[in-house]
């Protein structure tokens, strides 16, 4: 474990961003990982025909861009002994093949709990390469001591 | 209904576990025997078709797949002097693969529905989970709504292991097609 400490950790901490392209490529490897196939995230030709969010191309998985939010968390604090125990998200607009989607994580509260069983809440934020908020949510994030 | 043969290619080649390779691809195929929003009756609970028997190979493949990069998640060697468990972490949205492979084709598989949309979620985690663990899912029917004219549908997926520990929890919500004409209008486009 290493400097990560509750103790050390303020309202307003700000965590590095998480950038991620969406191609097909990886909406696909996506897909294969969570064994969501919904063809409005990999069937090209049938998207093109059904436009379930009125447009005619793929787009990524919503657990995807979950996935992106919680690395912002995972990537930076767990090799220090920190865990998500709980998330919430909310999508806000799809995220169509060929963008590319930022991940930002702000700590807006602290939960002191004792030994053990501490936390802090993450506010995390996506948005797409058009600028447009692709989703919203937080984590619930255990601290070390 | 066929999914073209490019398409279900294209899938095949990032398979890489036993779980992969015995998974249907195609979701737009048996739809006309998918759950509908106007049929799911509340307070009904279920348990998944299946069990999953947690292995590094289905960790790993996890965290690749949703394009992690500590080694903690993705390199063995590494998790092994490093990590916790002795092996690879488990991404916190590892119980996603959980609950698709669980539900397979049985209850709950309204989560494959075409035309479904994604508002949003709430995952717990309660215990991390490890290599060798067999995971049961159990399934009730939270709560279903109308807003602006949307289906909202929630179950609340709770995970097990062996000794009945609970692991964690998902509370699924998809905007479906309401009805069975709705979603195989959908499946069939």
């Amino acid at each position: 474990m290493g400097s990560l400490h509750f103790s050390n950790l303020d309202v307003g901490f700000r965590l590095p961003p998480v950038i991620q392209e969406v191609t097909q490529e990886v909406i696909d490897r996506n897909a294969v990982a969570s064994l969501d196939y919904n063809p409005v995230h990999t069937d090209v030709e049938w998207c093109q025909r059904a436009q379930v969010f009125g447009t005619e191309k793929t787009v990524g998985h919503g657990m995807f861009t979950m996935s992106l939010m919680a690395s912002v968390v995972s990537r930076e604090w767990y090799s220090e002994g920190a865990w998500i125990q709980r998330m919430d998200s909310k999508f806000t607009k799809p995220v169509e093949v060929g963008r590319t989607v930022r991940c930002e994580g702000t700590v807006i509260e602290l939960h002191p709990r004792g030994p053990g069983q501490s936390f802090v809440v993450v506010k995390l934020d996506a948005s797409d390469s058009e600028g447009d908020t692709v989703a919203v949510g937080s984590a619930h994030v255990r601290i070390p001591d | 209904m066929v999914m073209t043969t490019s398409t279900a290619q294209r899938l095949q080649q990032y398979f890489s576990t036993a779980k992969q390779r015995g998974f249907e691809t195609n979701f737009r195929l048996g739809a006309e025997n998918y759950e509908v929003w106007d049929e799911v009756e509340i307070g009904a609970t279920f348990n998944g078709q299946n069990t999953f028997e947690v292995t590094e190979e289905d960790l790993l493949a996890f965290n690749l797949g949703v394009a992690e990069q500590h080694p903690l998640f993705v390199d063995r060697e590494y998790a092994s002097k490093h990590s916790p468990t002795g092996t690879v972490l488990d991404h916190p949205l590892f119980p996603v693969l959980i609950c698709f492979y669980c539900i397979g084709t049985g209850p709950g598989n309204w989560i494959r529905s075409p035309g479904a949309r994604n508002p949003g979620q709430t995952l717990e985690n309660f215990e991390r989970y490890r290599v060798g663990e067999v995971i049961s899912l159990r399934e009730t029917a939270w709560d279903k709504w109308i807003r602006r004219d949307k289906h909202y549908l929630t179950y609340k997926h709770d995970f097990f292991n062996q000794d009945g520990v609970q692991k964690g929890s998902w509370r699924c919500t998809l905007i479906l097609p309401p009805t069975r004409e709705d979603l195989l209008a959908f499946a069939k486009a």
